[in-house]
């Protein structure tokens, strides 16, 4: 399959997107290391897409031909204090691994939301020691490596170490 | 002339070992020891609070935070509290995870109190909190005291997390440290 990755674009979830979002939500490889429980049916995508990702601060289907193969989920935290903080998560349907279609995604999301949160000072993600695909898309984005934090916190039942990576709003490149 | 200088020195290294140090819960009895070091300004440096400057705002945080917590403790030297150390609990799919914090009044400070009250904790709370995996400490990358404090105390230097907290205004780096119950057993 060839993918051509200026076709890639963001735009917010539909419910039209249901049957295509459950390829995706509805998968195990995918949501392995996401904390959401894999979807198991169209009602349950209409309902996660109508209750999570409309209402969402920050969630965008990854398309191709504006068809969803995707979600980049960023989520700044909730708390006063914590405002200025943000977690990024993201999954692409496991037919379209492999082509750098998530790498593309996160590098167009990081600037967007950015703009969209001039709060928000520091962007984190947390992936799996053993997440090698996620943890070359992260570099590939320009995420900066701090550190591995072990035993950190269990995913779908497993204890996990995880890479904490950070992208601050002043690594962004300067406007020309 | 140096061998006297140096025999006082491990004199007094060997009397502050000697202090009587012990963990005990903190009460609204100990106010006023508790108003000594959370008054000065030395102390709560890196913290996120402003220096305490009435009782009755000591005796609020005693009451409403204190009391009521996971795990807290007054460091005391012959009974008498001079300093507090705590541990706070996760819920759910961070419930492995605790994080660590301590304060200590600075006429006591380098003596090596916090590394041994440290140790204490980390002798009781895996046993105590059994679903606990992993006890971590967030330190600002100024603390340069607390980060010796928690490498004595045997924790693991994980990496420096960028702009991570905010404190009084300005975000700062933050050194994060950890202990796994696994690391403790062996």
């Amino acid at each position: 399959m060839e993918v051509d990755l200026s076709k890639i674009t963001l735009r917010p979830f539909k419910l039209e997107d249901a049957d295509d979002f459950l390829l995706c939500a509805g998968d195990d490889q995918v949501t392995n290391n996401l904390r959401w429980r894999t979807l198991s049916s169209k009602q349950e995508a209409l309902d996660h897409i109508k209750d999570v990702c409309i209402p969402h601060p920050w969630r965008r289907s990854i398309c191709i031909d504006n068809c969803s193969i995707g979600f980049i989920s960023i989520f700044p935290f909730s708390g006063e204090e914590d405002r200025f903080k943000a977690n990024i998560g993201y999954g692409v349907a496991v037919k379209y691994w492999g082509h750098g279609i998530a790498t593309k995604a996160v590098k167009m999301a990081v600037p967007q939301f950015f703009a969209d949160f001039p709060d928000v000072v520091r962007l984190e993600a947390l992936i799996d020691a053993q997440n090698l695909g996620s943890q070359r898309v992260v570099e590939k984005t320009g995420f900066q490596k701090e550190g591995m934090l072990r035993k950190y916190a269990y995913m779908k039942g497993k204890l996990r170490d995880m890479f904490i990576y950070s992208f601050l709003s002043t690594d962004l490149p300067a406007n020309p | 002339m140096e061998a006297t200088s140096v025999v006082q020195l491990d004199q007094t290294k060997a009397k502050d070992e000697c202090l009587n140090l012990s963990l005990r819960p903190l009460q609204v009895s100990d106010v006023d020891d508790f108003m000594v070091w959370a008054s000065d300004e030395k102390v709560t440096r890196f913290c996120t609070w402003e220096p305490y400057t009435n009782k009755e705002d000591g005796l609020n945080y005693i009451k409403n935070t204190v009391v009521p917590h996971p795990w807290f403790r007054a460091i005391c030297v012959d009974d008498r509290p001079v300093g507090a150390i705590s541990v706070s609990a996760n819920s759910g799919n961070d419930k492995c995870r605790g994080e660590l914090g301590y304060v200590l009044a600075s006429k006591y400070w380098g003596k090596g109190i916090v590394t041994r009250a440290v140790k204490m904790v980390v002798d009781t709370i895996f046993v105590e909190w059994p679903h606990l995996e992993r006890l971590e400490a967030l330190v600002d990358v100024e603390n340069v005291g607390s980060q010796r404090v928690l490498e004595k105390a045997g924790f693991q230097r994980e990496g420096v997390l960028r702009k991570y907290f905010i404190l009084k205004g300005r975000s700062r780096d933050m050194v994060m440290f950890s202990l796994l119950s696994t690391d403790y057993q062996s």
